[in-house]
């Protein structure tokens, strides 16, 4: 106390010893010097050296990053950790550094220390930086590549379609090229991140009997609990209620429409609807026995006569979540991001639930949607069609 | 207010100590000088910036989402 009054005594009045030149060089100097810290620990902080002196970081994405272009490639130009991950414009990057301290507990604590760990929170950290991508254009990518310096005649044909449509509309690089740097997160063997948190979803699900579901990612069917005998299989976003459950198996009701001229092996959605809900094998289509018969009914249009039925058959438990809500909000959101590159998109219900098939066929090549994504898009599309929306023409 | 007469030599700092106790010593200021510049002031300045940059970091979570393409 002592001594905090003496300074504040000796501070609070003009110097009588020390001349004032001294004072405004060495506080010159001294500031030279704190900046220079300053800037040097920040530079310090963005080095590949640093990033990877955590093994969390080195026995992981490092390793990943070591197989992609941004390592090595044709023209020796690569890119360290802090080049896409720390923001340029100074106040960003100061709450970046800041945000550090995040990865500080996570070192102190062992959030990520081991590769399970890891692995299950790569989606997690993953989303972060799409979400920072996607609401920045990728501007870090920006900072080395340029779609005004882009030589078009250059690139082989597939990049140039690609990669014209997304500069005239400034497209932000993440909408397709998710995964250029590290692996993408690839829980429940889905080669989507998309599908990895519906998967996860999932997995956590408690199933009882009588409840209605929908199914995360396509389902192997099979006639008994032992899943020995493959009956078929269910798609994606498809509803069941189940019917039993044992063990690790849960049995399915399948409520469809299908024809009843051929095999009748597509179950659909809805009476007249080409919306796939399941693909059975011949020999249990064909057992009219499994099945449970409601309404029959012709379609005018084909002169094919259609019938309502139910099957009851057994899958693994784990795939199916309460509500399709976030599914069909993911679906719209993929849909907007990957197919406004080239045109504005068409709204869902611009066409009906038979239409949509083939103009998604024609159009997906054009994007870069894994297969599941692929069929949830389609599902929803069909779901959100004009057969299914009041009002639209 | 200390007025002095011009004949009079310029009081030693210990004379000054006995009339006016508060005034510091060479070592003092020295001492005040080294601990603001060195410590006091390098801290302060991190402690502003780092609270800045938490302050921003906090509302890009909570209010602000993650930052645009503001350059």
């Amino acid at each position: 106390m002592k001594a905090i009054m003496a300074l504040w005594n000796t501070l609070k009045r003009p110097p009588v010893h020390i001349s004032l030149g001294i004072i405004i060089i060495a506080s010159f100097a001294a500031g030279i010097i704190f900046w220079g810290g300053f800037n040097t620990a920040m530079e310090y902080t963005n080095t590949e050296q640093f990033c990877v002196s955590c093994h969390e970081m080195e026995n992981n994405v490092y390793q990943e990053l070591q197989t992609t272009v941004h390592w090595q490639n044709r023209s020796g130009v690569r890119a360290i950790c802090s080049d896409c991950h720390v923001p340029h414009n100074w106040t960003d990057k100061m709450a970046r550094k800041m945000q550090a301290s995040k990865e500080v507990w996570g070192k102190i604590f062992g959030t990520i220390n081991t590769r399970e760990k890891f692995e299950a929170k790569r989606l997690e950290m993953a989303q972060r930086e799409w979400d920072r991508f996607k609401a920045n254009g990728s501007l870090e990518c920006r900072n080395c590549h340029d779609y005004n310096s882009m030589d078009w005649a250059k690139m082989s044909d597939e990049a140039r379609r690609m990669m014209a449509p997304a500069a005239e509309r400034n497209q932000s690089c993440m909408d397709c090229h998710k995964g250029i740097a590290h692996h993408l997160p690839a829980q429940m063997g889905s080669e989507d991140p998309l599908m990895a948190a519906f998967a996860q979803e999932a997995n956590a699900t408690r199933l009882a009997a009588g409840n209605a579901y929908f199914t995360a990612k396509p389902v192997q069917l099979f006639t008994d609990p032992g899943l020995t005998q493959p009956a078929g299989t269910l798609a994606m976003a498809t509803e069941v209620t189940v019917a039993d459950l044992e063990g690790d198996s849960v049995q399915l009701e399948i409520a469809a429409w299908r024809k009843e001229k051929g095999f009748g092996r597509v179950l659909y959605e809805d009476f007249g609807q080409n919306i796939v809900s399941a693909i059975l094998e011949r020999d249990i289509a064909q057992q009219d026995s499994a099945f449970a018969y409601h309404e029959k009914k012709e379609d005018e249009l084909t002169g094919l006569p259609w019938a309502e039925v139910s099957v009851k058959l057994w899958a693994q438990s784990g795939a199916y979540i309460p509500r399709p809500d976030a599914m069909w909000q993911s679906a719209d959101q993929t849909y907007r991001d990957a197919c406004s590159v080239c045109h504005a998109e068409p709204d869902p219900e611009h066409f009906s639930a038979n239409s949509w098939p083939a103009m998604f066929a024609g159009m997906v090549g054009f994007t870069n949607l894994g297969q599941n994504t692929q069929d949830l898009v389609l599902k929803y599309l069909q779901k959100h069609s004009s057969d299914y929306v009041q009002g639209s023409h | 207010m200390h007025h002095q007469e011009n004949s009079k030599l310029r009081e030693s700092n210990m004379e000054q100590s006995e009339h006016h106790p508060e005034v510091p010593t060479a070592k003092q200021e020295w001492l005040s000088f080294l601990f603001v510049t060195v410590i006091l002031m390098p801290f302060l300045a991190v402690a502003v910036v780092g609270g800045y940059g938490f302050t921003v970091w906090m509302l890009q979570v909570f209010v602000l989402g993650p930052p645009g393409t503001g350059s």
